[in-house]
């Protein structure tokens, strides 16, 4: 209420302004505390350190940061770890700190990234990583991958389908050969083009992947017929009138005999995993991943394709490549 | 963890929620949009399964929200979604104990949700929700999934019941059971069967089986678990039936009258149709038959082998790991069956014989298990040396008020379910505690001494027989019965029933054409007559509930407690008709004179005549009033008719009390102390709401409707402050000014306030 003198008084005195004056310096507040103090000495528990942390340390250090949640300090950190894995890969023999499974189980979920500066970076720092490393690592990397190719976001599409077109060219084989590569994959494609909806083939179809983007879309057909080249063309190092069996003349079957140099050679035989359903199962083959082509995915691709080619333009060029590869592919294939 | 802060852009394009919307509304358009998500959702799934530990939250959108989505379409993609239900299972049954919680209770959460669905069936679900809820660590998870079992159970019940379910389900709570008796995973077991009692789900033999075999495991959890199920489970569904049926009690006239009065809105049309549909689904229910509930020890398959195992098993045996608390219960629970199935199990009544001293923690609890378990059938020489034991340890004039009275109380309690059990030198002595100073004492005594002048008034000193007992012994009415003898069976209030059929033939022919002999027989019976016209009155509308109270008559209840019929030849005599031998036979008997004429007709009406549903209903009503109005009943027979009602009043499901033992205990204690007093007058503190004046009652009840104040009492609550000034001014007025203001004060009260409607 405040209805005596005194108590309106009291409350008058909260509100008022305090006068500055020059030359004074400014009146403490209220509320100050006064955290002055007199010490003989001072005894810092943490001193600076007079070296600099190892290269090893730094690099651990930026490699956990990569799960920080500012976007600027994710691309940063990757750009460290791309500067110091290309300055390490020229030195032969100096590996990196840990072991590439850990860091790429710690890069991978960054494909699927909101910040698109973390993903371009990202892309860079798997070009600077060394060939073999990923070749063995594509069954890791994969699953992001195709997660990436139809996330909600559509930036990460497009990062995805690069990531994906990289990894092509470095791990071709592998790709297409490791555990659901070639079916999840395709299966993948199909579903982004929008060639598997029920309605797919008339014209007026909706393009929900991207909608009229025709430049993404076009560049998806293209790293299409890169993933087929890779699946369905034939090794130019073996020539194929020559005999297989009979290659290193005096000995047979040399192939089975001398030390795989793949890192899991049976793992087609799949002893210790689960039952692998169609769609999960290994197609070390050419053959194989032909058959499983032309019995589930051929009419899709076939039917897309055509779409595609009537509505020209950029599209219809894509189309084009796609379609020439798909004759070479099926050519080598009657030969 | 605090979510990552989403730029907006992302949130437009990651808005899975939207999605889900959208789909729902028209699933064909956005297939492709939902297979892109199947798709992501099946690679994160694999990404998933290469490291289900390590589950981290990346992304713009998680596993989490992924499978929430799909579950929450899958009803309309279902050929896509076939393998969805198996992955969610697959994933749960085989990573429970490592997922993070919050994608855990999501996968649960979907699963029940397509259970909702019907995209899987109830099995499928308990089969993956059971094992994991008696295998994982975590006490949350265990929460979740005792609550999504029991309510799959219960919507799975609501329409009709579902017992292809309910059989399967009870099968497997049965094998956890009986599997393993030292595993504590049969508390599941127990805590499931017991809520679908609870809410009346199941009400059959097997629930009580699995309970049986509870009762009967190694574990003292599950031990004392089944054990509490018998001896309060059908107590706890009563009570969860009456607060069912109490809620929402809606008062329609208040209703009618507010849309009367207030402004009309849909709102209020709305609620007032909802409450007429509340009310219709009410008198609806009320008509229906009430459903069949046999408490669970009646449904209890071989009480007597229960009774010697439980008995053997946890009591006897010296292995028995369980304390004197959880043997207690199991006491109770033997007692129980002993007396409501009249078992015979020996070497119980030994038993007891170590525990009866006054030093023994909770003995009153024992004494009254020992009082329960004593039945008409329990020789004699068994139950002697017991009484001789309490006797001597408890009633004796060195003894403690308190523990006299108990003892004294607990000896009543078995002599009235075995009256043979006394032998006359010892009634002799007891009964001379009635002339104790101890209040407590002395109504024990007296308990004893009424008991005994109804049951085996020759075993009582001649000069404290009593009048009616001493009359009936010379006439030969009372005579102590012998062991084993069992009254006559008979339909409890059979004879009720045939004198009101006289006297409903009667009525209508007084009605036809004034007979006067027919008034003439009116004219010899008095007003119970007229009681009997009343009730037939109230029979032709008898939706209203109403019982009817004799004002006094000479109807006595001389009710022992050995004259229970056997329940065969209830069913004999009753001829198809519903024998309850759950009720505690109370039989009313008329005048010496009048006995031999009913008596013969008693059996003649049972046996010559089908009893129509209508006729039982009366029956019924008959049994309420006379039960009611012998409660009722206040001088002379009030003396002799109480001790029997200890025992009649009783409803045989009803357990004995360690309170009841204790009996009047308060009245031995002396005089209480300030602090004692002040604390009982805490306790009766809302009690003292009742006794407020009317007016403080409308005003608290104006005050919670939240209405205004009148002015008086405005005037009354005025600060004084405020009233300082008019009073100061007030002595300083002119005689003008103060008839000026007497004048307007006249006018205005009789123009009716400040603001009347008169000019």
């Amino acid at each position: 209420m405040g209805s005596s003198a005194k108590k309106k008084k009291e409350k008058k005195k909260d509100f008022q302004k305090q006068k500055l004056k020059v030359g004074k310096a400014r009146p403490k507040a209220d509320n100050h505390t006064d955290t002055s103090f007199r010490s003989k000495a001072i005894v810092l528990n943490q001193q600076l350190d007079v070296n600099a942390p190892s290269q090893s340390a730094t690099f651990l250090h930026h490699v956990s940061l990569l799960t920080s949640r500012s976007d600027s300090q994710r691309r940063d950190s990757l750009a460290y770890l791309t500067s110091y894995v290309g300055s390490n890969s020229t030195s032969k023999g100096n590996a990196l700190p840990i072991t590439t499974n850990a860091l790429l189980g710690i890069l991978c979920p960054l494909i699927l990234d909101g910040s698109a500066g973390v993903r371009t970076q990202l892309l860079k720092l798997f070009q600077a990583l060394p060939q073999d490393d990923i070749r063995d690592h594509v069954i890791k990397v994969l699953p992001y991958m195709r997660a990436g190719m139809t996330h909600l976001s559509r930036e990460i599409r497009a990062t995805a389908v690069e990531f994906l077109s990289f990894l092509i060219k470095v791990a071709g084989p592998e790709l297409v050969a490791c555990p659901g590569g070639w079916y999840q994959t395709l299966e993948c494609f199909t579903t982004v083009l929008g060639w598997r909806s029920a309605d797919a083939s008339t014209w007026s179809s909706s393009k929900a992947s991207f909608a009229g983007d025709v430049k993404s879309t076009a560049r998806i057909m293209y790293v299409l017929a890169e993933f087929l080249q890779a699946g369905l063309g034939t090794d130019d190092s073996t020539d194929p009138s020559l005999n297989t069996l009979a290659a290193d003349f005096p000995l047979w079957f040399t192939g089975a005999l001398v030390t795989p140099t793949k890192s899991n050679a049976y793992a087609y035989l799949n002893v210790f995993g689960a039952q692998a359903e169609d769609y999960n199962q290994i197609l070390d083959d050419r053959e194989d991943r032909l058959q499983v082509f032309t019995n589930r995915f051929q009419p899709l691709v076939v039917a897309g394709v055509d779409a595609a080619k009537k509505e020209g333009g950029e599209l219809g060029r894509a189309s084009g490549v796609l379609t020439k590869t798909l004759d070479r592919t099926q050519i080598s294939a009657n030969a | 963890m605090v979510k990552r802060k989403l730029g907006a852009l992302e949130k437009v394009d990651a808005d899975l929620a939207n999605l889900q919307n959208k789909i729902k509304r028209d699933p064909k358009s956005y297939q492709t949009d939902f297979l892109y998500q199947h798709v992501q959702y099946e690679n994160q799934r694999q990404i998933f399964m290469q490291a289900p530990t390590s589950a981290s939250d990346s992304g713009v959108i998680s596993f989490r929200e992924l499978i929430e989505f799909v579950a929450h379409v899958s009803d309309c993609y279902k050929e896509e979604t076939k393998e969805f239900p198996r992955q969610l299972i697959e994933i749960l049954s085989a990573h429970h104990a490592t997922l993070e919680p919050e994608l855990r209770e999501k996968i649960v959460g979907s699963l029940v949700l397509l259970r909702r669905k019907d995209i899987i069936d109830s099995n499928t679900l308990h089969q993956c929700l059971f094992p994991i809820l008696i295998s994982t660590p975590s006490k949350s998870l265990r929460a979740l999934l005792f609550q999504k079992i029991i309510s799959d159970l219960r919507t799975a019940n609501t329409k009709s019941i579902n017992h292809k379910l309910n059989r399967t389900v009870q099968t497997t709570l049965h094998n956890l059971v009986t599997d393993d008796r030292s595993s504590p995973k049969a508390l599941w077991a127990v805590k499931i069967t017991r809520e679908m009692w609870k809410r009346q789900i199941w009400t059959d033999a097997k629930a009580v089986e699995i309970m049986k075999e509870a009762a009967l495991s190694d574990n003292e959890k599950c031990v004392v678990g089944g054990v509490r199920f018998f001896l309060g489970g059908d107590k706890e569904r009563e009570e969860l039936e009456d607060e069912s049926s109490d809620e929402e009690t809606v008062d329609m006239g208040k209703l009618r009258h507010q849309i009367g009065v207030n402004k009309k809105s849909k709102k209020a049309e709305r609620r007032l149709e909802k409450a007429a549909a509340t009310i219709r689904r009410k008198e609806k229910k009320k008509g229906q038959p009430h459903p069949l509930n046999f408490s669970a020890l009646h449904l209890l398959h071989d009480p007597q082998g229960f009774a010697e195992t439980l008995f053997s098993k946890h009591l006897q045996s010296s292995k028995s790991k369980l304390n004197l608390e959880q043997k207690l219960l199991v006491l109770q629970l033997v007692s129980r069956l002993i007396g409501l199935h009249k078992l015979t199990v020996i070497s119980f009544y030994s038993y007891f014989l170590k525990y009866l001293t006054p030093r023994q923690p909770s003995v009153t609890s024992f004494l009254a298990s020992l009082a329960q378990a004593t039945h008409n059938l329990v020789p004699p020489d068994d139950l002697e040396p017991l009484i001789q034991k309490i006797a001597n340890e408890f009633v004796s004039e060195a003894a403690a008020g308190e523990v006299a009275a108990a003892g004294l109380n607990a000896i009543r309690e078995i002599c009235v379910r075995q009256p043979l059990a006394m032998n006359d030198t010892l009634l002799q002595d007891l009964v001379m505690y009635r002339k104790s100073k101890d209040k407590g004492v002395m109504m024990a005594a007296k308990g004893l001494l009424g008991l005994y002048r109804q049951v085996g008034a020759e075993m009582l000193k001649k000069r404290d027989r009593g009048k009616d007992a001493a009359l009936g012994l010379r006439s030969g009415d009372q005579k102590q019965q012998r062991f084993g003898e069992e009254a006559v069976g008979e339909i409890e209030g059979l004879d009720l029933l045939e004198k009101w059929k006289q006297e409903e033939k009667q009525r209508r022919r007084l009605e036809k054409g004034l007979d006067p002999e027919a008034s003439d027989q009116e004219g010899e019976d008095d007003e119970e007559d007229w009681n009997a016209w009343d009730v037939e009155e109230d029979d032709s509308d008898d939706s209203g509930g109403w019982i009817n109270v004799e004002s006094d008559d000479e109807i006595e209840i001389s009710d022992s407690d050995d004259d229970k019929p056997s329940t065969k030849k209830v069913r004999f005599e009753a001829q198809g008709s519903k024998s309850d031998d759950k009720e505690n036979q109370s039989t009313t008997k008329d005048d010496p004179d009048a006995e031999a004429t009913t008596t013969q007709s008693k059996s003649s009406l049972a046996t010559t005549r089908i009893l129509t549903p209508a006729d039982l209903a009366k029956l019924q009503e008959l049994r309420t009033t006379a039960s009611v109005s012998s409660l009722m009943k206040n001088h002379k027979a009030h003396h002799t008719a109480r001790t029997a009602q200890t025992n009649a009043q009783r409803h045989i499901d009803d357990p004995l009390t360690a309170a009841e033992i204790e009996g009047l205990a308060s009245l031995s204690q002396g005089k209480s102390t300030r602090a004692q007093k002040l604390a009982l007058l805490q306790e009766h503190r809302d009690e003292r709401e009742d006794h407020k004046s009317k007016a403080a009652r409308k005003k608290d009840r104006k005050e919670s409707e939240g209405k205004s104040t009148t002015n008086k009492e405005k005037a009354r609550k005025k600060n004084f402050l405020m009233t300082l000034g008019k009073a100061k001014s007030k002595g300083k007025r002119s005689l003008v000014e103060h008839r000026r203001i007497l004048k307007a004060h006249a006018d205005r009260s009789k123009r009716g306030g400040k603001r009347g409607n008169r000019g």
